[in-house]
Formats: structure tokens, sequence, C-alpha cells
């Protein structure tokens, strides 16, 4: 019997050999659009996404935001919407601070964008510490769900949360810009914040050990945004603490690693981390899939087809091109999952899909030569 | 021109803590204002270089930046009625729906940097909006930056609303963005494109020689 899209997925992560390469595809961005508009494919009207993918063939990768969900002590959460924007305040006995957020699945992305930044200046640092010191992670429930759905079709996405603890700080909360001019300024403040961080993030990362998930998101959304004395600092110690107790667990860990990652590169191995998920090379990107492979041997590359490439204006002979060079840049292929990066694009063409399986199944028969 | 290497060195490596003093100093020994600006102008050039090449990173460059807003500051009385011209005038902003501004905030600082005047509009910026800064300033230039995949087409929505107001013959237009690349930025009808904010300052020179 022909092993299930999941397994052979979970066999390429744990260093097994399987007969052909697997294809994770990710279509929400698409999906949530065409759905919202009602513009999709008429033989897939009224279908889900992980539905979808499986009739193309492929298995479904479903992004889901955290197998944790966070309740804040001591402290009021008050909810308005301001439409667009949805704003949060966290009332503290030390002050208040708010975000405001984007968020707009009709336009296709799954998660919300920060209209407002959590942290405006630094008279927030000790508001911002409170709120973290008193946020108690609990199992998401809706995470159990999802992973029933998907059942062997393929692999729901998820973590602690999106962000790694450092890259939340310094993405969510501050922003790159405020938190690298805090990081010239204040650096004993950052500090403080990524202790307070990291004992939260410790505690999420004990309940998704002990959950069911094989492969834990780390971290997403690597790119050269992230200083490497920053990633020395402070994302290498926190993934290296993290994967001994995940490997010791025998899961896997992952990272979304779909921007400009040539000088993140080198440092990759040192995380200890086993997936890199997303991979982007060029065009959309200016590294080769090449350069990806210079995280050495232990790692599993997940992904190598640019979003862009499924855009209209990229012809089908320029598609089938990449993806047979793609096969043959990650030969022999045993640590290789094919996959998007990261995302089909609201105007793609969803039979690129199929095509993928069908180059393969052609090309794609493990070990390539 | 008196050389103000020391003052340059110091933008290019970003040590803001003696800028103000060190300005304070190039004017006190006679350096006319426009010649200290012209030559910190080159050295955040010399910057956008090293952005390019992968030498220097996002918060190399804001030191850098800094270090120019620091001796601006310094000179900003002295030259009320500079000669030192624009090189031109920008519009910029992130496109509709599209929260990111890293990338828009680097080519700014950059352009700046160099010696363009730039209104930065920030981000989620609709097409509408742009016609009518550009009503407003008359740029030489529009500069769109798109970071997802699902706001990579409005930068063809701007381009089509510019044509649609007459107002798309009187400007250039440079595209750029993480998912965004060259053939894409022409298929959207944009002029030029740009990967990151060093080569920004280089195409948009160009632009401003063409016009």
């Amino acid at each position: 019997m022909e092993i299930t899209q999941k397994q052979r997925i979970l066999d390429v992560v744990a260093g097994k050999k399987v007969d052909k390469l697997p294809f994770g595809a990710r279509i929400d961005v698409w999906y949530n659009y065409h759905v919202a508009h009602d513009s999709l494919p008429a033989k897939y009207k009224g279908w889900s996404q992980t539905d979808i993918i499986a009739h193309q063939g492929a298995a479904a990768q479903k992004r889901f935001f955290s197998i944790c969900k966070e309740e804040y002590h001591d402290m009021e959460v008050v909810k308005r919407k301001e439409p667009p924007y949805e704003i949060t305040e966290f009332i503290t006995p030390l002050g208040t601070c708010s975000i405001s957020l984007l968020w707009s699945l009709a336009e296709g992305p799954w998660l919300a964008y920060e209209h407002e930044k959590l942290f405006k200046s630094q008279k927030d640092y000790p508001i911002v510490k409170y709120i973290l010191d008193h946020t108690v992670p609990v199992f998401n429930e809706a995470y159990a769900k999802e992973r029933e759905d998907m059942g062997e079709r393929g692999v729901v996405m998820t973590g602690t949360g999106l962000w790694g603890p450092s890259q939340r700080v310094m993405r969510e909360i501050m922003g790159y810009e405020l938190f690298y001019n805090e990081y010239m300024d204040r650096p004993e403040k950052i500090d403080e914040l990524m202790d307070s961080m990291m004992n939260l993030e410790r505690k999420k990362l004990d309940i998704a050990i002990k959950s069911d998930i094989e492969i834990i998101n780390l971290c997403a959304n690597w790119s050269d945004d992230i200083h490497t004395p920053v990633f020395k600092q402070y994302f290498t110690p926190w993934f290296r603490e993290a994967n001994e107790k995940i490997h010791a667990a025998g899961k896997f860990s992952m990272a979304h690693t779909d921007g400009e990652m040539r000088r993140l590169i080198p440092l990759f191995t040192e995380t200890l981390i086993d997936v890199a998920e997303a991979v982007t090379p060029a065009p959309q990107t200016k590294c080769a899939m090449t350069e990806f492979r210079r995280m050495g041997d232990k790692v599993t590359f997940w992904g190598g087809i640019p979003s862009i490439l499924f855009e209209p204006y990229v012809s089908n002979k320029e598609f089938d091109d990449h993806v047979k060079g793609l096969f043959k840049e990650m030969k022999p292929g045993y640590r290789f999952i094919v996959g998007m990066g990261d995302n089909l694009t609201v105007g793609a063409d969803i039979d690129r899909v199929g095509r993928v399986v069908e180059l393969i199944e052609k090309y794609g028969k493990l070990p390539i030569e | 021109m008196r050389d103000c290497s020391t003052l340059v060195k110091k933008v290019i490596e970003g040590d803001w803590k003696e800028i103000a003093n060190l300005t304070q100093e190039e004017i006190e020994s006679g350096t006319k204002p426009d010649e200290i600006i012209l030559q910190l102008q080159a050295g955040m050039e010399a910057v956008g270089e090293k952005y390019s090449s992968g030498e220097y990173f996002l918060p190399d460059m804001m030191k850098s930046a800094r270090c120019m807003n620091i001796a601006f500051e310094v000179l900003k009385p002295l030259v009320e009625n500079s000669s030192v011209g624009s090189l031109g005038k920008v519009v910029i902003g992130t496109v509709k729906a599209d929260m990111h501004d890293i990338g828009k905030n680097i080519v700014s600082g950059f352009l700046k940097g160099v010696g363009f005047e730039v209104i930065d509009l920030g981000s989620d910026v609709s097409e509408d909006r742009f016609a009518e800064e550009v009503i407003r300033h008359q740029p030489d230039i529009v500069g769109l930056s798109s970071l997802l995949t699902t706001t990579m087409h409005e930068i063809g929505v701007v381009i089509k609303k510019l044509e649609e107001k007459g107002l798309r013959s009187r400007v250039k237009v440079i595209a750029g963005g993480a998912p965004v690349t060259e053939k894409f930025t022409r298929s959207m009808g944009a002029d030029a494109y740009a990967a990151d904010g060093g080569q920004a300052v280089k195409v948009c020179k160009q632009l401003v020689q063409r016009s």
C-alpha cells in the first residue's frame, strides 16, 4: 500500500528514504480571496482548501496560527472595532498599551497586520513587560479539530506561534526600525523584554511538546532584515534550547524561511532547526537553491517554487523549466519536500499545483540522478 | 573643496555620537555648509553601495541615516538659502492593503540621504491618494512598494490611475518589494525596478537624468 501524503512528508523530515518527492502545497491566500469574492473556479465551488489540494494530487500544507492560546491575568483587555481596524487595549496597573490590527481575509492573507504596534515609545517598557509576565498560555483546542480534519492528507503547520520570541519583540511588538533604534539606545531594556518573552515562550513550548504535533514551527518570515549579530545574540540561543527539548521528545522543528536569506544561511545549522520551510529561491529572491543547500545535509528543505511563478505572466514552459531545474538542483532529493515560497497567489492558475504533481511523477522519483 | 573625510567616515561607520561636534568643527574650520552636505551625501551613497552588496544591514543604514539627521540639524540654520539643489522630488508609499513599510523606509532613507526631496505617504496608500499627492507635489518620481503577493498587483492599479488622471507622462514610476521582480514591474507598466535601497538611489538618479 502506498504511504499517505502526511507520512511521506514526515518520513523525509525524519531522514528516511521515500519513493518520490513529496509536494506540500499551500493555497490559503488564493483560497481566502476567491471564497470571499465568489470567484473559485467552477469545479471547486464549495470545496475546502484541503479538498482542492487533494484533488490536485498534492499534500496539503495548512497554516494554523498557534497550538496555544493566550490568557491575560491581572489586567483588563478591551477589544473594539474601528473598521477596517481591530483595536485591543491592555489596561494594566502600570498603564495602558494598545495594538491596532488590520485583518481582511477577503484580500487573501490569513493573519492580521499591525497597523499600530503595542510598543510605541520607551514609556511602554514596564507596561509591555507586565503584559508578557501576566500572560498564561493554554492549549488551543481548535488545533485538534484542524488536525482531525486534515487526517493523512497533509500537515497542519503550526507551533508555539507565528514568530519566535525575539522576533515577536522585534517585529510584532516594536517593529524592526523602532527595535533597532531601541537596541542602539536602551539595550538593557531590550534585554529585559526579551527575558520576559522567552519565559512566556518556554511555557508555550512545553504545551507544544506535550501535544501530538510532530513538527513544531519555531519562527517565521526570516529575512536579511534580521541583523546577524542580533540573530546570534537572541535567536540562536533560544533555538538551541528549544530544539534540545524538541529532539529529546522525538519531535522536529521548522522555520518559515521565505525571505532574502543569504546572510542567515550560514547561521541556520547552529540553530539545530530541522526543516527550512517556504524556501524561496530566485527569481523572487537573490539566492539560488544551491545556496540554501549550504545549510547542511541534515536540514530538510521544503519549498523551492517561488509564488510569483504561479502568476499568469509566467509561461507554462518557464514554470516547467523552473520545477525541472529545481529537482536537479536538489538531487538526490532525499532531504527535499517540494513546496511554495510561500503561497499560491491570488491571480494564480490552481492547475499549476497539479502540474507540479505531474512533473514529480515524471522527474521526481527518488533518487534523482 | 575642503576634505571632510573624518566626518564622512563617521557617517559611513554609523558612529552618530560625535557627529554633532564634528559637524560644528567643520563649520568653524571654514568649510562651507554646502560642501559639507555634498560630502555627507557622497558618504550616504557609499552606505547604499555597502547595503546593496550585502555588507551592511538595516541597522547599519539606520545608524548612518541618524548621523545625517544630526549633521543636518547642525547645518540647518546655515543652509536656509543653500545653493545645494535637490536631486529631484520623490513621492513614495506602500500600496493599498499592505502594511509593510521597512523596504519603503529604507529606500526613503537612502534617497533623502543622497539629496532627493522625499514625500513619504506611509503604508496602505490607495491609488487615489497617490494621484492626489502627484497633483499636489508634482514629483519627478513615484515610488511604489509592495511586500505581498496579494498586493503587488496594486502597482498596476496605481499606474492605471495615474494614466486615467492624465498624470502618467509627468512622472517616472519605480517599484520594488519582496515578491516584485523586474519582469513583473515592467508588466505592470512601471519605468524601473530596484531590488534594494542602494539600487534605488542609482535608478532614481538615472530616471531624473533621463526626464
